[in-house]
Order: structure tokens, then sequence, then C-alpha cells
């Protein structure tokens, strides 16, 4: 191969430039800003949720970013305020997602604050949904014939359950629900967050 | 199509195993140059149309820091904006609901009884101008700043009582301190401590709150075997959060029609029905008095980003060449709710609000009487939409509220 040295060095100049461009240069922007202070870190237990979370592969169909009203209408859909990079800080590795199969879920915990209810949605979606396409996750609970004190026990509509007995919530399943309950990113957006403004446009009549 | 290939191949002469193969330096070719130029235009063009968008959007939300902050000036202004939609612009009030202002005993007695009683709120009959009204007024010392209330003051004792007493910003923080931690007024009868020469006023009703009724109180807080508590979603008093609705200070009858709805499939909403269906009639009336009854402060913040001065045009006029009516002319001023049919608005999430527009606009709720709400929420824009959520957000919460209720409230806040 002849002219080998212009072609590394046009390859590694590309490569050097999309690096500063895509990488280096949103990094400065993003350390620029405040970390949000209606945020706060994950506790043990949520980042155990989160590790399930990341493990069960939810970002696959679950995203957890809610656009601006011009480019989707998440806020009517009660998914929240469009997000900004601030709400990750704590987010590693970060599960924006870019399936919408099923709602976005960043601020599930406050819409759906019920802990009984992530609980029963969570052992079978389609106890409460019966066109949910969602997987049950039958095995981050167990059956017993009786709740030990200090158990959680699951709400099941009849025959949902099994024919008797209880399902206990496992660890794992109440870690889940702790990170999802965690996800809450209704405080008010600080002054210099950095936005997605794409596609905003100036409305008509104004 | 191998096979010939090969047969050619070996026919053809080999070159030597030293080869290399080589290109001459050619030029590129030109469409390739202006497909490349085109892209970099293309690309430029994008950079340039998406600052237009962040110079678009940072002005829209700072037009709305602007309103928001220094939204009305002068009494005027903020008794229109706060005021006027119970007790009318001109302040005669609404007959047998909401008392006058003008000429009435309290405006008379001067801007600082009318700053306490804005302080406060008042619950309880109250007679004004030989008329008996026994409304509720909610506080509005969470809503108003201290200079505000005292330029609302100053401007109703002035207009409405003739009385042109000054009462400074400063008095009004007095005032503030004097009435924290203190329920709304009970009444007349309570006011009557308040300012001299008032005529007979009615005595306040015995306190009628009954117990809760056990097994209502265990549906609420902690749930059935095949139900969620009620507080789990909806909050531990009813407050609501995002697109869970609040219930507190609802009416009975809307509350009990509205769960009926659910569990008989005439409102679509998956979790109401899983929780609806097992519900008898008792049960249901017992919810929806509870609920009715609860009087918690607004925990509602405009959080849709709409546009507050269109949300408030809508609510209170309306927007006729759409076919929109305003929304107080069915929920009652301030979108106090009218029983049983029109839901109290005042103070509710926006999410909520914004979310059930869309539904109705889209069909999934027509529970709706007439099917009123289908035509309206689908003659609104979808800015439209947010903009009245947001503004119904900032309205004071309905009853009034005691201080109980917002300790609770800010208590609760740490434990969810």
């Amino acid at each position: 191969m002849n002219r080998y040295l212009p072609l590394v060095v046009v390859a590694l100049g590309i490569l050097a430039f999309a690096t500063l461009m895509l990488v280096i240069a949103p990094g400065i922007q993003m350390a620029q800003r405040s970390v949000p202070e209606g945020l706060r870190p994950y506790s043990e237990q949520e980042q155990r949720g989160r590790d399930q979370y990341v493990s069960l592969g939810c970002v696959y169909c679950h995203s957890q970013q809610p656009r601006a009203p011009e480019q989707a209408p998440d806020g009517e859909r009660g998914w929240g305020r469009p997000s900004v990079a601030g709400d990750y800080v704590y987010d590693r590795p970060h599960q924006l997602g870019t399936m919408r199969t099923g709602p976005d879920i960043l601020n599930v915990g406050a819409r759906l604050p019920s802990e009984s209810w992530h609980l029963t949605h969570l052992y079978q979606p389609r106890a409460i949904f019966d066109w949910s396409i969602m997987p049950a996750y039958p095995y981050l609970f167990e059956e017993k014939p009786e709740a030990a004190p200090g158990d959680t026990v699951v709400v099941l509509p009849e025959g949902f359950g099994p024919a008797s007995g209880v399902v206990i919530a496992r660890p794992e399943a109440l870690d889940l629900t702790a990170y999802l309950l965690s996800l809450d990113r209704t405080y008010p957006v600080p002054e210099d967050a950095l936005r997605d403004d794409g596609y905003a446009r100036k409305e008509d009549g104004l | 199509m191998s096979k010939p290939r090969k047969h050619d191949s070996s026919k053809i002469t080999r070159p030597p195993e030293s080869y290399e193969p080589w290109e001459s330096h050619n030029r590129i070719p030109l469409p390739v140059i202006w497909i490349a130029l085109a892209l970099g235009i293309w690309g430029t063009a994008m950079l340039f149309e998406d600052q237009t968008s962040y110079t678009v959007a940072q002005s829209a939300r700072e037009a709305g820091e602007v309103m928001a902050h220094d939204a009305p000036e002068g009494g005027e202004a903020l008794f229109l904006a706060n005021c006027s939609t119970c007790h009318q612009p001109n302040g005669a009030g609404v007959r047998l609901a909401v008392p006058p202002l003008e000429g009435s005993e309290f405006a008379k007695a001067g801007p600082e009884v009318v700053a306490r009683i804005m302080l406060r709120g008042i619950d309880g009959p109250i007679r004004v101008k030989g008329f008996t009204y026994d409304g509720h007024m909610p506080s509005f010392a969470a809503a108003l700043s201290d200079s505000e209330i005292a330029e609302v003051a100053g401007f109703v004792a002035a207009r409405f009582g003739g009385n042109a007493a000054e009462l400074a910003p400063g008095a009004v923080a007095g005032l503030r301190g004097a009435a924290a931690g203190k329920d709304s007024w009970q009444g007349g009868a309570e006011l009557a401590t308040l300012v001299a020469d008032l005529p007979p006023q009615p005595a306040m009703r015995a306190g009628s709150e009954a117990d809760i009724d056990p097994a209502i109180s265990d549906l609420i807080f902690a749930g059935k075997g095949d139900v969620w508590a009620c507080t789990s979603c909806h909050g531990g008093l009813g407050q609501g959060v995002e697109n869970t609705p609040r219930l507190a200070g609802l009416s009975g009858g809307y509350l009990a029609g509205q769960l009926r709805d659910f569990r008989d499939g005439a409102r679509y909403n998956e979790h109401m029905a899983f929780v609806a269906k097992g519900l008898s009639d008792p049960e249901i009336d017992g919810l929806a008095r509870y609920y009715a009854g609860l009087r918690v402060a607004s925990t509602a913040a405009p959080s849709l980003g709409g546009d507050l001065a269109r949300g408030e045009e809508i609510a209170l006029h309306g927007d006729w060449p759409r076919g929109i009516p305003a929304c107080f002319s069915c929920h009652g001023p301030s979108g106090f709710g009218v029983a049983p049919d029109f839901p109290a608005l005042a103070a509710q999430q926006p999410a909520y609000i914004a979310s059930q527009l869309a539904a109705w606009a889209g069909g999934h709720r027509n529970n709706s009487p007439l099917g009123l709400m289908d035509q309206i929420s689908a003659a609104m824009s979808e800015g439209d939409r947010r903009a009245v959520a947001d503004y119904l957000a900032t309205l004071p919460a309905v009853p009034a509220v005691g201080p109980d209720a917002i300790a609770q409230l800010e208590g609760s806040d740490d434990g969810q």
C-alpha cells in the first residue's frame, strides 16, 4: 500500500475531530452546569435496584428521557417535564434508552408512587393491564404458604396468584421497586440547565 | 457464473509475483465534491436552525418568568387576577354564593381587616349586607407576597369600603406572623371579634365531622386483600401528584360517580378499574365522603411550560371563536367546582388536567355529562391544554386549608 502515512494521519485527524466535538466539548459543556438541587444520589438499595434494572434489560423497552412539548406530547401523557442534562448526574451507566415500547419512566416514582402497585405490576403486568405486553418477572418473587413477619405480600386479584398461599417479594423485587420509586425528576430545573430545545418554534398568534 | 470466469482467468497472463497494485493520482470525481459540499452546507444550516430553536425556547422561558414574577401590578390588577373570579370585577359578589365587597362591613373596616381575612381565609357562615353566606374563602397567605396583599387590601378597602387608610407591606408581615399557625376564620362569629359594630353574625355550626368508619379507613390507608391503598398513589392526604389527581375537597357526588364509572367501565383507567371493581356502594360513598371533607393545601405548581396568560384567558373567558367556553362558567368561580357534575379544578395537578383533556379529545375518556368535555377538549390545541392546566395549578385550593393539614403535608414530604 502506498501513501500510508497521509492515510493514517487523515484517519486519526477525523477521529480526533469527532472525539473533540462529540465527547470532549459536550463533556466540558455539561461539567460547567450545577447539579439540580432537588436531585439526590441513589441510596444503596436504589443502586442495587438500578443494577437489577440494567441486568433485566428494561432499557430495551423503556426510555428515560421525557421530551419537550415541541418534540412529543410527553407532558400530556403525564411523563413529566422535559429532562435536562443535570437530571442524569448520578446515572452510570445512563439508561436513556431509544425504544418506547413501554412508557417513559424517568418520573415513574412521581406518577406511580405506590410500592404495592409496582410489586403487583412486576409480578404480573396483565393483572392490571390485560393488554400489556410487558414480560412478567415471577422470579423476583416467591410463593409461600404463609407470610412471615417482615415479608412484603404482593396484592393480587383473584386468578393471578397461586391457588393457595401468598406471593412474597424477594429482595431483588424490593430493590428494583425502590429504584423505580426514586425516579422522580419533578423538581424545578436549575437556571443554568442544559436543555434540548430542538424544534422549538414561535407559536402562531404570539 | 464463477465457473466460466475461472476458465477465462486461466487464459489471462498472470502478473509477476512481485507485482504491487497501484493507482495513479486521479482527481476526486466532481459529483463527490458537490455532495460533500452540500452536506457541509446542510449541516451548518441545521446548526443555525438549532440555535434559533434555542433562542425561541429561551425567550419563551424568560417571558414566562417575567409573567410569573411581576405579573399584574397595582392593587386593581391584583384584585382582578385573584379576587374578581368570585367577588366579581365590580365587587358585587354572587347572589347567595359569594358575599359582596361593595359596601360590605368588612371592606369599610379598613385594609388591615381585609388583609387579615386574606391571610387566613374564611370557613363558615357569615352575614354581609343583610344576607347570610356559607361558603369557603381560601387563604392567600401562600399565593401573594406581603406587598401584594397590602396593595389588594388597600384597593378593596378604598374602592369598595370608601376607607382610604394606608397599609404598609411591613404591617402585613406583622399580620402574617400573627396569622401563622391559625386555622381559617370560623365564619362571621369569629370575625366579629375583629370588626366592631358588625350586625349580628350567624353562629358557627357545631363541628359535625363524624368519625370515619374503620372499614373505610382501612381501605384508604392499608388497602384490602386485592387492592392497593388509596393513599399509596393519591398521597397521604389525597393531594395527588403528577397525573395522579388531587382528591381532597372534590365534591362527594363527583367522586362517587367516578368510582362507579370506573367500576362499571364507563370511565376507562386500568389502575382505577383494578381498585374499583371490588368496591361496594356503601364503600364508594364512604370514600367519597372522606375525600370530599379533606382539606389540604395546594401541592400543584405549573410544570408543563404552558402560557399562564393564555390559560387564564381560557379559564375566565374561553375562546368562543374556537368553541371553547370559559372553564369557570361551569366549574364555578375560581374553579371551586359545582356539585355533583363539575369537579373543582383549582389546585388540581397540572399533569392530570392536561392528560384528562387529551383523553377527552382522543376519546379515551367519555363519561362527561352530555359529552361536554369531549367537544371542548377537542377544540383546544395542545398548547392550550397545557396553558389551562398550568393556570389552574396556580389557584388556591378550595375549600380553605387549615394549618394542621399544611403541617401534616410538610411532614409527609420526607416520608414518601
